[in-house]
């Protein structure tokens, strides 16, 4: 099986004033390819901090990440944004869309981003992921016009329209009711098991841990445990 | 789903089109703070415009006075008067009329030729006694053809051939306490060097707006300057018009080649002859400019306040875009877009604004009559003053603020480029 990420060793602190604070000591971890990986651990835990490491949103204090076989350590602000570009999907808690720009628009910027001049590429990859997500007939509305669920369907199809190796969803369902909850869970796991995209969420919410394939519990910037869950392979 | 692109590939920015359309529809999120800024901008844009249409058309009517009444488009001097033209020296006086007024009129572009004497004199009415410029002046008619005296005289009448009177300045015959009827002594000095002194009638007031003319000068004919100055013939300079088709620099270079190898014959263009008032004009656009742009400054760096703000409120916004790939440059070009798209905004309704206020009062005028009265105002114009219209000058102030509103993003813009993407993501 490929490896679609690895953390090794990974430690990261942050400053508060003059104290040093610790969020992550000394994590490793390997994501296969195609996984549905689930991080889980109560606030504080570093859920998010593995999360913006895996997006090369931020840089580890020590320890390596490789993404895709390619490390992030060293890279310049251009380079990782291009690397962002063209590997990472990324889900946000609260949606993140842009709200000048209709939902065909919003998931349409990444293409832009990555220089698809052809219009009419660009409109049947766009036409075909918002089909995919059930919005085909909303793809002229803005976001306010949405329900939140809708707006988390436009972020994943936004996450999955440029094709990454990996998208990382941070609390994807914390701003959504229960019902709909399971519903982006169920988009997501569809996507997963269609595309082979490789998925990775953070989440405190028991009903969302139950979709993932492996469960990995942080506490106190550790792993505390690492297990595969409902007929899940185990990837470590 | 595609296969992922290579990093070499990808621009990692937005199209300038889809930067233009992002930027215009954030614009929209805020449309009062936006439209409030635009406003500051226009109203700057809307001063800026009418102060050089204002500009330029007072220095286009001084042009025209100054060749209407005073050096035409052009003159010819005996060699070594311009030099000592403060002395009015009547021993370098032009002597060949008919062959200079047949060579001057041959040359492509010259309309009409006429001598004139120049002469320093005493004006006296029996008690008060001043120093003034007198003018003789060719009243058979071509004074006419090269000059606009006629359509100045605001008592009386024009000079007639071989009157024993003369035309006297406005401000001249203020001075004086004199009106039509009344006489005046003329004191000069001929050409010998002998005092001369004459009576002349006040036929006529003449009121150009010129103060050379209308405070220091009067005009007599010809005959009778060269009488008082004791010349049989010849005139201190040939004055000439040009043609309204002919382009006046080309026609200057070509009298001035005509008359190149001449020993006793120079060219002087009006500009050359007014050499002090022009310097004044470069001085006060200079000036003007510079408390313009100094203006337009100000008023544009309110939109350096409006982008932070923005970038502010999208903070998150930012961090979203960085993550999803959006390169440093893309984040600048994006504000730099939108202080560029208020600027031009701004600046276009201000523009609307001042081209209808312009366009107006071009064709109205501005009376400054009431303003200032007989005040010298430092040009020589009359009464009303005409806003001169240039696609230049709108043209040109649109873009320059539109250009001076992306430097005011720039700031912003780069502050915002400098955001660490997990540090604006998780700004609330």
């Amino acid at each position: 099986m490929t490896i679609a990420a690895r953390l090794t060793d990974v430690h990261k602190t942050y400053l508060a004033g003059s104290v040093t604070v610790p969020a992550l000591k000394g994590i490793n971890l390997e994501i296969d390819d195609g996984a549905f990986l689930s991080i889980a651990g109560p606030s504080g835990s570093g859920k998010t901090t593995v999360l913006n490491l895996l997006g090369a949103l931020d840089t580890p204090s020590t320890g390596t990440i490789q993404i895709g076989g390619r490390t992030t350590e060293g890279l310049s602000p251009t380079t990782l944004a291009d690397f962002r570009n063209t590997h990472l999907g990324f889900i946000f808690q609260t949606f993140n869309l842009i709200p000048v720009l209709t939902v065909r628009e919003n998931v349409e910027f990444p293409l832009q981003l990555q220089g698809m001049s052809d219009k009419a590429e660009r409109k049947t990859r766009v036409d075909a992921i918002l089909g995919e997500v059930g919005l085909g007939d909303l793809a002229e509305r803005r976001p306010l016009e949405l329900s939140g669920g809708q707006q988390q369907r436009v972020a994943v199809a936004r996450a999955l329209v440029k094709g990454p190796t990996l998208v990382l969803a941070d609390e994807p369902t914390a701003n959504l009711d229960s019902g709909t909850a399971g519903e982006i869970m169920a988009l997501m796991q569809s996507m997963n098991a269609k595309h082979g995209t490789t998925f990775v969420f953070s989440t405190h919410d028991p009903l969302v841990m139950k979709h993932a394939t492996r469960l990995v519990r942080l506490r106190d910037g550790r792993i505390e445990s690492d297990e595969r869950v409902n007929g899940g392979r185990h990837d470590a | 789903m595609g296969a992922a692109m290579t990093p070499e590939t990808i621009p990692g920015t937005l199209g300038p089109w889809a930067t233009l359309r992002l930027g215009w529809r954030n614009l929209r999120r805020n449309r009062r703070r936006t439209w409030i800024t635009a406003t500051t901008v226009a109203l700057a844009v809307l001063l800026v415009q009418a102060a050089m249409s204002l500009l330029i058309g007072i220095e286009q009517q001084s042009f025209n006075n100054l060749i209407n009444y005073q050096t035409g488009h052009a003159k010819l001097y005996a060699a070594g008067y311009f030099e000592n033209r403060d002395e009015l020296p009547l021993e370098h006086a032009l002597t060949d009329l008919s062959a200079l007024e047949e060579t001057v009129l041959s040359v492509g572009g010259v309309a009409a030729a006429t001598p004139r004497i120049v002469f320093s004199a005493q004006l006296s009415n029996g008690v008060d006694q001043i120093a003034c410029l007198g003018v003789g002046i060719d009243v058979t008619g071509s004074d006419t053809d090269v000059f606009r005296i006629p359509q100045t005289v605001v008592e009386g009448q024009y000079l007639r051939p071989s009157e024993e009177g003369l035309l006297l300045g406005s401000g001249l015959a203020e001075l004086f306490g004199v009106s039509l009827g009344d006489w005046l002594t003329v004191l000069a000095k001929t050409q010998a060097g002998a005092y001369e002194a004459i009576d002349l009638e006040i036929v006529g007031v003449v009121g150009t707006g010129n103060p050379l003319i209308d405070q220091n000068s009067f005009l007599l004919p010809l005959e009778m300057a060269r009488y008082i100055l004791d010349m049989e013939s010849g005139a201190t300079e040939l004055a000439l018009r040009f043609a309204t088709t002919a382009n006046e620099s080309a026609t200057l270079q070509r009298l001035q080649g005509t008359f190149a190898e001449s020993q006793e014959v120079e060219v002087k263009g009006w500009r050359d002859m007014e050499e002090d008032f022009m310097s004044l004009v470069k001085l006060k656009r200079v000036g003007q400019g510079i408390f313009l742009a100094i203006f337009v400054v100000l008023a544009v760096v309110g939109i350096t306040n409006t982008i932070l703000m923005a970038a502010f409120e999208r903070t998150t916004e930012i961090g979203m875009m960085m993550a999803m790939g959006l390169r440093n440059a893309g984040i600048r070009r994006l504000f730099l877009a939108e202080g560029a798209l208020t600027g031009l905004i701004g600046a276009a309704v201000g523009s609307v604004v001042g081209v209808a206020i312009i366009a107006y009062f071009a064709v109205q005028g501005i009376d400054i009559s009431a303003m200032y009265g007989d005040m010298d105002i430092g040009y020589p114009v009359k009464d009303t003053i005409y806003p001169g219209m240039n696609v230049a000058v709108i043209v040109g102030s649109w873009l320059l603020t539109g250009v001076l509103a992306a430097i005011a993003s720039l700031y912003p813009a780069a502050r915002a480029s400098r955001m660490q993407p997990v540090e604006a993501l998780r700004h609330v």
